[in-house]
């Protein structure tokens, strides 16, 4: 007779239990996330240089549509017996700073890599870089190099800052010096 | 013998169905959200303690290599460089702020000019922003922002400014009445 009381009693105890000391919330519903928003940072002023051996141009996309863009600018790099690479950078980004720092403080060895390209620099913030593409060039990481053909298309060989360690121009120059001169 | 075995039985039962109940009695911790966004994981939390004073915290995981930028440095960042780890409310947010964001890893000059860009070390960082629920026993719908940039030694992602991200939170009633 007792084990029946108690077998009764025990789920009694135990509703009486939560009922005075509720658990409390662990979880909110499913939250939904934002739409991504731009960053703010503007491009940099325009740059032109012509180093020994090679050619620094920035566009801007006010100037023209970006294809026909490339194919003036890889018709340019053919006439000075250049290589066409396109580079991905933006202002807020230390390592494209650090790379653009070596090649004006003329770095030999970033000079050598260098030599016989006609960079042409794409700001991601002028180019609005959104999920990973700017019009049909698809990249995840800034900087990064695009090798053009003689009609200012993309050849398929691409290289980024992943590519090399610690950004300096011991480690970069060799990296670059292959992709743009290696086969 | 056997009803002291079942009585015995009961205390036990009981004794950990009640400690169950109020082992959190002095503490609340309520996961809020999460998102990843340019590989970046954030994780949005609400803790809280029996004094009613409540803490917004965002704990933001980058890949393995990749580091984030300290919540110090200017949002424009440092000579344009990189942008700041931020946890904030919104304009119209009902929460109030009641402190500084607080880090719980030190930012540290980096290896590179300018020295100024202070960076967290590799790995997962959390802010944490003292806050004032707002009143009543509902949970109300608002929102949170958010601003980060993903790099490496050697390359970096776009930076994250001011997402807007919503989450559903309790009034400091909901608390008070447990």
């Amino acid at each position: 007779m007792n084990k029946k009381i108690v077998i009764v009693l025990i789920p009694v105890i135990l509703l009486a239990c939560n009922f005075l000391f509720p658990p409390k919330p662990t979880q909110t519903p499913e939250s939904i996330v934002a739409p991504p928003t731009k960053p703010t940072s503007q491009p940099s002023d325009d740059q032109i240089l012509t180093k020994t051996g090679f050619t620094v141009v920035r566009l801007h996309p006010e100037d023209d549509d970006l294809q026909t863009m490339l194919a003036t600018e890889a018709q340019k790099a053919a006439a000075l017996g250049q290589m066409p690479v396109v580079e991905f950078d933006a202002t807020w980004c230390p390592p494209c700073r650090a790379i653009e720092a070596a090649l004006n403080s003329e770095n030999e060895l970033m000079l050598k890599a260098y030599e016989g390209t006609y960079i042409i620099k794409l700001d991601v913030d002028e180019w609005e870089w959104d999920d990973g593409r700017v019009q049909n060039f698809v990249f995840d990481f800034i900087p990064v190099y695009f090798k053009l053909d003689a009609e200012g298309k993309q050849t398929g060989k691409v290289i980024d800052g992943g590519a090399w360690g610690e950004d300096i121009p011991k480690n970069i120059a060799p990296v670059m010096d292959e992709f743009f001169h290696g086969g | 013998m056997k009803t002291k075995i079942f009585l015995t039985l009961i205390i036990a039962i009981v004794s950990a169905s009640c400690a169950r109940s109020t082992i959190s009695d002095d503490r609340v911790s309520l996961f809020l959200t999460s998102f990843i966004k340019n590989d970046v994981k954030v994780s949005i939390r609400l803790d809280g303690n029996a004094n009613e004073e409540y803490v917004l915290s965002a704990t933001f995981t980058p890949p393995d290599g990749y580091h984030l930028y300290s919540k110090d440095i200017p949002l424009t960042g440092v000579d344009g460089l990189g942008r700041p780890t931020l946890l904030e409310l919104t304009s119209e947010s009902q929460m109030k702020t009641l402190g500084g964001l607080m880090e719980n890893v030190k930012a540290q000059k980096p290896d590179f000019e300018p020295k100024d860009l202070l960076i967290y070390p590799v790995g997962a960082v959390t802010l944490s922003l003292p806050i004032e629920l707002p009143p009543g026993n509902e949970w109300v719908d608002d929102a949170v922002k958010v601003t980060y940039m993903l790099c490496s030694n050697n390359s970096c992602k776009e930076p994250v400014i001011g997402k807007i991200v919503p989450v559903r939170i309790p009034g400091e009633g909901v608390f008070a009445g447990q």
